[in-house]
């Protein structure tokens, strides 16, 4: 079965079209990268999966269901979860406050008034949970801002991870992580269920080559190329225009 | 460092009384002190206990959801010209029409006003909200169904009845209703804030975005909140018109827009209770030049709240909570 389908799709901003009719589908538990230069469309193609941005032209399908016109927390709610390239942990709150904020979103009583919100027990012990299994528990009364920018890191992807998502997408996990803290997201992202589909974006070859089961090549907008790791690799186009190696 | 250590340092026993004494103080100069003070006292604490209540339901849009509206007057007020209008067309002064009706029409005009101003965020939320404000300003001026024959606003007005025979409001129980009304709403408010929705509120106002990509419907979120805020400040508006007798347009304008905001901000916008403390410095600065100086007080109240903003930025309430804890910690800490 399809986890998410994409035919066609197009956005552009004035005369530039930053993804230019893209087409691909995932299946369910496939782990997708997609790499490409600076400025290929990446991070707009996500914002087109996520719902940040409207398409242009063309559909997107999320387990066979048309969400093109749908906004992005309802699609949060069909189960999609998101890690920004940008930290956007809620800065200035405390740990475990990011942590029920984020574990209540999808629940049915994140609009209820007069009860306090650490009153809900099955929430409260899976934020402890959460935070113990990234190591953060420890913290959980700290702000957001104080924690090193690998905690962040950690803390964004995991509790996108908590979310328990039909679909992740992480825009560059590894961004400005040490080696050491990138190897620790990897064995992350392969620790994931196999109902749970991953697309990444990325740059880190290491990252890239340890959790891809299939590399879709972007570049102007345009996938150039599409397949396993090892045809990727091989791929002369690929090491033209993104490797940047010419024979 | 210093809030590192100020955390893991357990207060000494006997210190529990310490550390509760401002709430002890408050409750015994709310409920116990006015009976024994003069009517005029009385109705300067009813005032207010009226924009406490007018600055905290403020403070939920403002504070917590981070919507800055220029144009809650226009709630308030809508508040008050419905006890106004009752008593002036329809010669009822019962407690029991009056604050519901009041409480409706305000929340009904911040219904349709949420959105209209919801539409755009940050400056231009606050232009909106401002513009909106003076057109309800304008409409109470120049409709003359709002207005006593021969006057601009509608004077005449008197302490609400309660339908009961032999029970008449005078200044002082008239100010312990205020007080059980705004004791009840500071208990909804605190109750919100700490609810899923209050803190969902703060995560939309550190980062919207986020909030949407979590699942969060940040634009209803805002919305809820900014029609809650504004049956806050009708409640707050029932009272005023009540309390003061009269309700003129400058009740719906910009004038009175201004003070909750100043409030919030002067007592401190990240709190629960900063916005009280900022009511309480407003209204017994604004008692004492109202005796010294009348025709300052503009610029005394521009004063403060420059002052409050280049030396408290975080609000004149948090500045004496921490100077309490510090002497209550030190206190605490001889005894034991």
């Amino acid at each position: 079965m399809e986890a998410l389908r994409v035919e066609g799709l197009s956005k552009n901003f004035g005369g530039v079209s930053a993804v230019d009719n893209v087409s691909f589908g995932v299946e369910v538990g496939e782990r997708l990268v997609i790499i490409g230069p600076n400025g290929a469309g990446k991070t707009t193609l996500f914002n087109l999966i996520n719902g940040q941005l409207p398409a242009t032209s063309g559909r997107i399908f999320f387990l066979g269901q048309d969400i093109t016109a749908i906004p992005t927390h309802r699609r949060a709610h069909l189960g999609q979860a998101r890690a920004f390239q940008i930290i956007s942990l809620l800065l200035n709150l405390s740990v475990v406050d990011n942590a029920l904020l984020a574990l209540h979103g999808t629940k049915p009583y994140r609009f209820k008034l007069f009860r306090p919100i650490t009153h809900y027990k099955l929430i409260s012990d899976k934020v402890q949970e959460t935070l113990k299994a990234l190591d953060l528990w420890g913290k959980r009364d700290e702000l957001v801002k104080n924690l090193s920018y690998g905690e962040q890191r950690r803390m964004e992807i995991g509790l996108s991870l908590g979310l328990q998502p039909k679909l992740l997408l992480l825009d560059e996990p590894s961004a400005g992580l040490t080696m050491e803290e990138c190897s620790g997201i990897i064995d992350m992202i392969k620790n994931l269920g196999l109902d749970i589909t991953v697309i990444i974006v990325d740059h880190d070859m290491d990252l890239v080559f340890g959790v891809a089961e299939r590399i879709i090549v972007l570049h102007y907008g345009q996938i150039i190329a599409d397949g396993t790791p090892e045809q990727i690799q091989t791929d002369p186009r690929v090491k033209e225009i993104y490797l940047g190696i010419e024979e | 460092m210093e809030t590192a250590k100020q955390e893991t340092i357990t207060q000494p026993e006997g210190s529990q009384l310490v550390t509760f004494a401002p709430h002890v103080a408050g409750v015994v100069i709310l409920v116990i002190l006015p009976a024994f003070l003069s009517s005029y006292i009385q109705s300067v604490m009813t005032r207010f206990l009226i924009f406490a209540l007018f600055a905290m339901g403020y403070n939920l849009a403002f504070g917590c959801a981070g919507l800055i509206s220029l144009g809650h007057a226009a709630y308030f007020g809508a508040g008050g010209y419905a006890v106004a209008v009752l008593k002036l067309h329809y010669g009822s002064n019962l407690f029991w029409v009056g604050a519901p009706v009041g409480i409706l029409v305000a929340t009904l005009i911040a219904a349709i006003f949420g959105i209209i101003a919801l539409r755009v965020s940050g400056i231009y939320f606050l232009l909106v909200t401002f513009a909106l404000g003076q057109l309800l300003y304008s409409v109470a001026w120049n409709v003359s169904w709002l207005n006593t024959p021969g006057m601009q606003g509608i004077a005449g007005l008197s302490l609400p009845s309660f339908g009961i025979a032999g029970f008449t409001l005078n200044t002082t129980s008239f100010y312990y209703l205020v007080l059980l009304v705004s004791l009840i709403c500071f208990y909804l408010l605190f109750r919100m804030v700490n609810s899923p929705f209050g803190r969902a509120l703060v995560g939309i106002r550190e980062g919207e975005a986020r909030m949407r990509s979590l699942g969060y419907n940040t634009w209803l979120y805002k919305y809820i909140a900014f029609v809650i805020s504004g049956a806050f400040a009708g409640i707050a508006g029932v009272l005023f018109g009540y309390y003061n007798y009269l309700i003129s347009p400058t009740h719906l304008g910009v004038g009175t827009s201004f003070l909750p905001m100043c409030m919030a901000i002067i007592g401190g916008v990240g709190t629960f209770l900063g916005p009280v403390i900022g009511a309480a410095i407003i209204i017994f600065v604004e008692l004492f030049a109202s005796i010294m100086t009348p025709e300052r007080w503009p610029l005394i109240l521009g004063g403060l709240f420059v002052l409050a903003i280049m030396f408290a930025r975080e609000g004149i309430g948090v500045y004496l909570w921490r100077l309490w804890n510090k002497v209550s910690y030190h206190y605490g800490s001889i005894k034991g």
